[in-house]
């Protein structure tokens, strides 16, 4: 399904009846990296799952965009739906990043949080250093943390000769840089709502660290650390990540 | 005896560019190729809207690879001549000049596919493949097809149509026109392809959105009652005084029931059929599993749609079929069918050969019936002056 929010059209998917619960993907990827725990949740909540600006079949925004206009944008999209009562927010990686300044800022509310994987704790991440530096030789491209259909389409661009862009999107690659770069600590530190946070500790992407030091900053918050080398903790640990969630989002 | 050249044009500045290559390349040049009667020559269209001409064009890897940008940078645009036939020529020191014996338009979309291509080569009074400017026309229009149809008798869902500007400016009174139709309902823009834009809608707060959506990517929206207890099937048609159809095809639809972008292309469904026929039937039924009256029925429409829309050389007509009260609905009419639908025609014992072949015979012969219209008159208008 599509609406046009901001003169710009968004994909959606919503699914289920009952309390609503948002989910938020990462960089590159889509709505449907979310499928399995939408077909999951929607037994018990009505589930609104979007690509992004930028993403799967939404269009790209005019100008280059922050988490904060993000997140304007999704309070915007929710209106359009008429949704005026989020109970829970689930966020992977930058998805998750997103959620956390979206609720600081009180742009989004919601009573409850989910981080999977969730990417904002800039400092401590190699993320940033290895993409400028491999946009800088672009033989030699680290791309655990893109979804796998990404990371092929990404593979045969940059060894075809379409051109080298490490971020997909060439229209994006100023949004990926103001997103990337906005450190969300001050914001996590902030929030006061019960918050699930599951992360992997052998993640390339995002460093269990980083998931440590979002369960220090946020006061109501429970670490939930699997055993695993995969940035996409809802795909491999599917079974256990649905159940984790629903449990939390059912106390 | 030389061969006749036969450009083949594909590309343009379309959403479905890409699909066009597939065409041109797998289902009409490389079989041409083998041909004893025409020649192929490779005529592409890029993104910009420049022709281009080249033997290496007839190379699928050039596009597959990503190489074709860098390899057009290199290349001089074609130089068109008009008047008297098609000249095509390739600028430089020593210019090279081909006369074409016919055309053979293999776009999708815009700027091809939607007449534009047709008028053009009509100008240029050359013999070229497929449906004329108005039959294109009115078949990128889905309410104007729609119209033409009923007034035919032929059974189309329910619809009402209106200009974007329209709703924009007074939401109410396209409201009200709209009052007289039962949900669930489809909104569509009428000149887009491929899904893109289309909705299912169950209230009037849905509908209200997907007339937004809809009117973001084109100026013009139809509004149609959905078929329920929904049976699709496809139909390609050749033929110009006396069309013939192909096999009715059902193809699989998705579990939103609405055959979209993806199943359809980069699945390789519908359009997408280009690459083979096993995965093109991997996603259809080829014949449709109809119970025999039905079949008949739906082939008997697709003609009789065929004829109304004033098509010619080829097209596709889209059908929806109530399976429970066994009504037969035209939905839709393609001048220009992704691949040919040379998976169709083979299996109804055409080969991808004789398939091209008897495209550009029937070019050929619309073409000479054309000559004899009278189209100049003597007057004495000029003598007043
Ligand atoms: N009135 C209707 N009732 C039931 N289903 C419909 C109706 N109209 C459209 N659909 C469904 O939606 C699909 C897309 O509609 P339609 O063919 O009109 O759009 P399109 O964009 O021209 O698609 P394409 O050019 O790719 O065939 C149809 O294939 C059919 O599955
Ligand atoms: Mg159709």
């Amino acid at each position: 399904m599509k609406v046009i929010v901001d003169n710009l059209a968004v994909n959606y998917e919503l699914k289920g009846k009952g309390k609503v619960v948002l989910l938020l993907h990462g960089w590159a990827d889509n709505h449907q990296t979310f499928s399995r725990l939408i077909s999951y949740l929607s037994s018990k909540y009505a589930v609104v799952a979007l690509d992004l600006p930028g993403f799967g079949e939404s269009e790209t925004p005019r100008q280059a965009w922050n988490l904060d206009n993000y997140a304007d944008f999704i309070a915007s999209f929710l209106t359009k739906l008429s949704i005026e009562n989020i109970y829970a927010i689930i966020g992977h990686s930058n998805g998750g990043a997103l959620a956390i300044r979206g609720l600081s800022r009180g742009v989004l509310k919601a009573d409850k949080l989910v981080l999977l994987a969730s990417a904002g704790v800039r400092n401590s991440q190699p993320l940033k250093r290895v993409i400028t530096k491999s946009v800088a030789k672009a033989g030699k491209v680290t791309t655990f943390w893109l979804p796998k259909s990404t990371r092929q389409s990404l593979r045969s661009k940059l060894y075809g000769t379409v051109g080298s862009d490490m971020l997909v999107v060439p229209e994006l690659s100023k949004t990926f840089k103001l997103t990337v770069a906005q450190d969300v600590q001050a914001d996590a530190a902030k929030l006061k709502l019960p918050t699930l946070i599951i992360n992997a500790d052998n993640d390339p992407a995002i460093p269990a660290k980083d998931g440590e030091r979002f369960h220090y900053l946020i006061k109501h918050s429970k670490l939930k650390m699997l055993n695993g080398n995969d940035h996409f903790i809802h795909h491999q640990y599917a079974n256990t990540i649905n159940q984790e969630i629903s449990e939390f989002l059912s106390q | 005896m030389s061969k006749t050249k036969v450009a083949v044009i594909f590309g343009s500045r379309s959403a479905e560019h890409d699909v066009s290559i597939v065409t041109a390349i797998a289902s009409i040049i490389k079989p041409l190729e083998l041909s004893a009667i025409y020649e192929p020559v490779p005529v592409y269209i890029d993104k910009q809207g420049r022709w281009f001409s080249h033997p290496r064009l007839k190379d699928i890897a050039l596009y597959t690879t990503g190489q074709i940008d860098d390899f057009l940078s290199k290349q001089k645009p074609l130089l068109l001549q008009m008047g008297g036939g098609m000249k095509i020529t390739w600028p430089g020191i020593k210019p090279k000049s081909v006369k074409l014996g016919a055309v053979f338009p293999a776009t999708h979309g815009t700027h091809g596919e939607d007449g534009e291509l047709a008028g053009t080569l009509e100008m240029a009074n050359v013999p070229y493949v497929g449906c004329d400017m108005p039959s294109s026309v009115i078949a990128m229009d889905k309410a104007l097809a729609k119209t033409i149809a009923s007034y035919e008798g032929i059974p189309t869902p329910k619809y009402v149509w209106f200009y974007s500007r329209d709703f924009m400016g007074d939401n109410d009174s396209v409201l009200t026109k709209l009052s007289g139709l039962t949900y669930p309902l489809f909104v569509k823009p009428v000149h887009l392809g491929s899904s893109i834009a289309i909705s299912k809608v169950n209230s009037a707060k849905e509908l209200i959105n997907a007339i937004e959506v809809a009117a973001h990517y084109d100026d013009k929206i139809i509004v149609e009652e959905a078929i329920n207890n929904l049976i699709e099937v496809t139909v390609p048609i050749m033929g110009n005084a006396s069309p013939k159809a192909a096999l009715v095809e059902q193809p699989i639809l998705n579990s939103d029931n609405v055959f979209d972008f993806e199943s359809k292309y980069i699945r390789q469904g519908k359009k997408g059929g280009a690459k083979s026929s096993e995965s093109a039937q991997g996603y259809s039924k080829l014949p449709a599993d109809l119970p025999k009256e039905l079949y008949a029925a739906a082939e008997e429409l697709a003609i009789k749609t065929y004829k109304a829309i004033g098509c010619s050389g080829i097209a596709r007509v889209d059908l929806l079929i109530d399976s429970k009260t066994k009504k037969v609905y035209f939905n839709e009419i393609n001048p220009m069918p992704g691949s040919l639908y040379a998976h169709n025609w083979k299996k109804s014992g055409l080969s991808n050969l004789k398939l091209a072949e008897n495209l550009i015979d029937l070019a050929l012969e619309r073409f000479k019936a054309k000559q004899k219209l009278t189209t100049t008159f003597k007057t004495t208008y000029l003598k007043q002056y």
